[in-house]
C-alpha cells in the first residue's frame, strides 16, 4: 500500500483523479467529447506501442485492427443485435483474431517485410469492407449504431458523462495492462528479442511465438477500444483505414515517444487538442501535422517525454527531478 | 471461355503488368540503391499526373502533352531529389533508418496528397489518351493508349537497365548499391548517387501516373492503390532484383486479370495477397529475392 503512493504513481493518481473530476468541474460537452476522442487515441496509441516500440517489430497494420473492432462491434451490435456492453469486449477478441491473422506470414519475415506485408493487410481490409456492401455498408458505413443504454438511461442523451467514464475506465484498464505486460517476463523477452535478436534466441526466446504474442497482446485492447469508438461516434465508416487516422496515431505515437507507455497517452493529449485548434484550417491540418512529424523526428528522436526529461535534467542541479521524470516516464 | 475472351483477358493482364512493372521498378530501385522503402511512390504517381494535366490538358494551361510529360517529369525528378534530401539523407546513419524512412515517407505521402487537394481540389480530372481511337489486336480491339502502354513500358524499363548497365553513372549506382562503404573509398560522391536514384525513380513514378491519368481519373488518390499493388508486387517478386521484379509485375498483372474475370473485382485484392502469403511462407524473401 505505501508502494502505491510514492512519487511516480503519486503523480499519475493525482493525473486520474483530475480527469475524473473534470467533467464535474468544466461544463461544456464538448471538451468531454475531445477527451472521449482522446482516451481513444491513447489506447490505440499506446498499445500499437507494444509492438512498434518495446518489440520492435515493424507493424503498420495495427489501424486494421482498431477497424476490425470497429466493424465486429458495429455488425454485432447493429446486425445481430448483441448489446454494445458485450460487444465491445468481443471487438477486443476480433481484433485479436485479426491479429493472429497477419501474424501468420509476418512470423518468418525481416524488417521491411514485415512493414510491407502489413500495410498490404490493412489495405486488403478497407478493400474488403468496400467490396462486402451487404455487410459493412461499403462506402457509406454503417450509421445509426445501438448507443450503450442500463434500462432506461440512454449514454448518447446525457451529455456524454456516461461515455467520458468509460471511455476514461478503458484507458486506465489498457494503461495497467500494457505496465503489467511491459514489466514482466514476457516484456523483458520483446525487449531482448528488439535490442539483440541472436542472443536472445540463443537464450532460448521463441521469436515466432512472441511475436504472435506481440501482435495479440497489442491488438486485445486496440480492438476494444474499436468497439468502443463506433458505439460512442455510432456509426462503422471506412474513412477509418486512411492515411488520416493512421498518420494521427502513429505522429501521437512519434510526438509522444517510442518505449514508453505515458508517451503515447501523453502525445495523444497534445495531438487531438492541436488538431482540434485546426480544425479549421481543412487539409491543411494534414500538411502541419505530417511536416511536424517530419520535425520532431529531425530535432527530437525520443519524442515529447524524452525532451520533458532533458529540459527536466537542465534546470535541476542534483539531477533530482530528472530522475523523478524518469520514474515517472519509465516504462 | 472463347478464343476472344481469352485475349482480351490476356491483354488487359499485360497492359496491367506494364503498370505495376513501372511502378514497382522505381520502388526496387530506391530499395537496392538506398536500403529504405519509399512509401510517397504513390503520390508521386499522382502529382506527376497532376502536373502533366496543368501543363497540357485543355482545361489546365493548354500547352500540348508532350510539354505536360516534359515539365512532369523534370519536375518529379527535382521533387525525388527534394525528397531524398528531407527525408532520407539526415537519418541515414541512424540504426533505425528503415523504420525512420517508412515514417518519414509516409508523412511526406500526406503531405503532398493533401497539398494535391488543396491545390487542384477534389474534382476529377482526366487527361487525353495520347493517342486517340482502337486498334485490333489477335481478334479484340483495345484503345490504342492501351497498346502504347504495352510498348511503352518495357522500352522505358529496358533503358533502365541499360543506363545502369552501360554508363558510368549507372554502373556507379549500382556500385554504391552493393557496397557503399566501398563506394565512399573509391571517391564516389555516394549522396549525389543517392538523389539522382530518388530523382529517378519518382520520374518513373510519374511517368506511370501520367499514363495512369488518361485510364483513371486524377484525384489526389490517384496513386494509393497503385501504391499498394506495386507493394504486393515488389514483395512477390523480391525487393533486389529488377528483373525479378518486372517479372513479378506481369505475373501479378495477368493474375490480377484473370481473377478479376473468373472471381469478380471485389475479392481480386484478396486473392492477389492470398497468393502474396503463400509465397512469403514458402519464401520470406519473395519470389526472385536474396536478401
Amino acid at each position: 500500500m505505501r508502494e502505491l503512493l510514492t512519487g511516480p504513481n503519486l503523480a499519475r493518481l493525482i493525473c486520474l483523479l483530475i480527469l475524473i473530476l473534470l467533467p464535474l468541474v468544466v461544463p461544456s460537452p464538448y471538451i468531454r467529447h475531445l477527451l472521449i476522442i482522446t482516451f481513444i487515441y491513447a489506447i490505440v496509441a499506446s498499445n500499437w506501442d507494444l509492438s512498434l516500440g518495446y518489440a520492435g517489430v515493424f507493424n503498420f497494420g495495427h489501424i486494421a485492427f482498431f477497424a476490425a473492432g470497429v466493424y465486429g462491434s458495429a455488425i454485432m451490435s447493429k446486425t445481430i443485435g448483441i448489446t454494445p456492453w458485450l460487444t465491445i469486449p468481443l471487438a477486443g477478441v476480433i481484433g485479436v483474431i485479426a491479429a493472429l491473422i497477419v501474424c501468420l506470414p509476418v512470423l518468418r519475415l525481416k524488417g521491411i517485410y514485415v512493414v510491407l506485408v502489413t500495410f498490404a493487410f490493412s489495405q486488403l481490409c478497407f478493400q474488403l469492407v468496400l467490396s462486402q456492401e451487404e455487410i459493412t455498408g461499403g462506402s457509406m458505413g454503417m450509421p445509426l449504431l445501438p448507443p450503450l443504454k442500463i434500462g432506461d438511461y440512454n449514454f448518447a442523451r446525457d451529455g456524454k458523462f456516461g461515455y467520458y467514464y468509460v471511455g476514461l475506465f478503458l484507458l486506465v484498464l489498457s494503461t495497467i495492462y500494457l505496465h503489467r505486460l511491459v514489466r514482466s517476463r514476457f516484456g523483458t523477452s520483446i525487449i531482448a528479442l528488439r535490442d539483440n535478436e541472436d542472443y536472445a534466441i540463443s537464450r532460448g526466446i521463441s521469436l515466432a511465438r512472441q511475436r504472435m504474442l506481440t501482435l495479440g497482446l497489442s491488438a486485445f485492447f486496440t480492438g476494444v477500444a474499436g468497439g468502443f469508438y463506433s458505439t460512442y461516434v455510432r456509426v462503422a465508416s471506412p474513412e477509418i483505414f486512411g492515411f488520416g487516422f493512421l498518420s494521427l496515431a502513429l505522429s501521437m505515437l512519434l510526438l509522444g515517444g517510442l518505449n514508453s507507455i505515458y508517451g503515447p497517452i501523453l502525445g495523444a493529449f497534445v495531438i487531438t487538442l492541436l488538431s482540434e485548434a485546426m480544425v479549421d484550417l481543412g487539409p491543411m491540418r494534414f500538411l502541419i501535422i505530417s511536416a511536424l512529424i517530419i520535425l520532431m523526428l529531425l530535432f527530437y528522436p525520443g519524442g515529447l517525454i524524452n525532451a520533458i526529461q532533458q529540459t527536466s535534467s537542465l534546470f535541476s542541479k542534483s539531477g533530482m527531478a530528472e530522475k523523478y521524470i524518469r520514474k515517472l516516464v519509465d516504462r | 471461355m472463347d478464343a476472344g475472351t481469352a485475349q482480351s483477358v490476356l491483354l488487359s493482364g499485360i497492359v496491367l503488368g506494364s503498370l505495376y512493372a513501372l511502378m514497382a521498378t522505381g520502388l526496387s530501385l530506391i530499395w537496392t540503391t538506398l536500403g529504405i522503402f519509399n512509401f510517397a511512390h504513390g503520390v508521386f504517381m499522382t502529382i506527376g499526373a497532376f502536373i502533366a494535366w496543368q501543363i497540357g490538358a485543355d482545361l489546365g494551361w493548354g500547352m500540348g502533352p508532350a510539354a505536360g510529360i516534359a515539365v512532369a517529369i523534370a519536375a518529379l525528378i527535382g521533387l525525388g531529389c527534394l525528397s531524398e534530401f528531407i527525408l532520407v539523407r539526415p537519418f541515414l546513419r541512424r540504426p533505425d533508418v528503415v523504420l525512420v524512412a517508412v515514417i518519414t515517407t509516409l508523412s511526406a505521402a500526406i503531405f503532398l496528397e493533401n497539398s494535391a487537394l488543396l491545390v487542384w481540389g477534389g474534382r476529377y480530372k482526366q487527361l487525353p489518351p495520347l493517342i486517340e481511337g482502337k486498334v485490333g489486336m489477335l481478334s479484340t480491339a483495345i484503345s490504342t493508349h492501351e497498346v502504347l502502354i504495352i510498348a511503352v513500358a518495357p522500352l522505358t524499363l529496358f533503358s533502365l537497365w541499360a543506363f545502369l548497365k552501360f554508363t558510368r553513372t549507372g554502373s556507379a549506382i549500382r556500385a554504391v548499391a552493393q557496397n557503399r562503404e566501398s563506394a565512399l573509398l573509391m571517391g564516389m560522391n555516394v549522396p549525389l548517387l543517392y538523389s539522382l536514384a530518388f530523382g529517378l525513380s519518382a520520374a518513373l513514378a510519374g511517368f506511370a501516373g501520367i499514363l495512369l491519368g488518361s485510364i483513371r481519373f486524377i484525384t489526389p488518390g490517384l496513386g494509393n492503390e497503385p501504391l499498394v499493388k506495386a507493394l504486393i508486387v515488389a514483395i512477390f517478386g523480391g525487393l533486389g532484383s529488377l528483373g525479378g521484379t518486372i517479372g513479378a509485375a506481369y505475373v501479378i498483372g495477368l493474375m490480377e486479370a484473370i481473377s478479376m474475370f473468373f472471381i469478380g473485382l471485389y475479392w481480386t485484392p484478396a486473392v492477389l495477397f492470398g497468393v502474396m502469403i503463400m509465397v512469403l511462407l514458402g519464401r520470406p524473401t519473395g519470389l526472385f529475392g536474396k536478401r
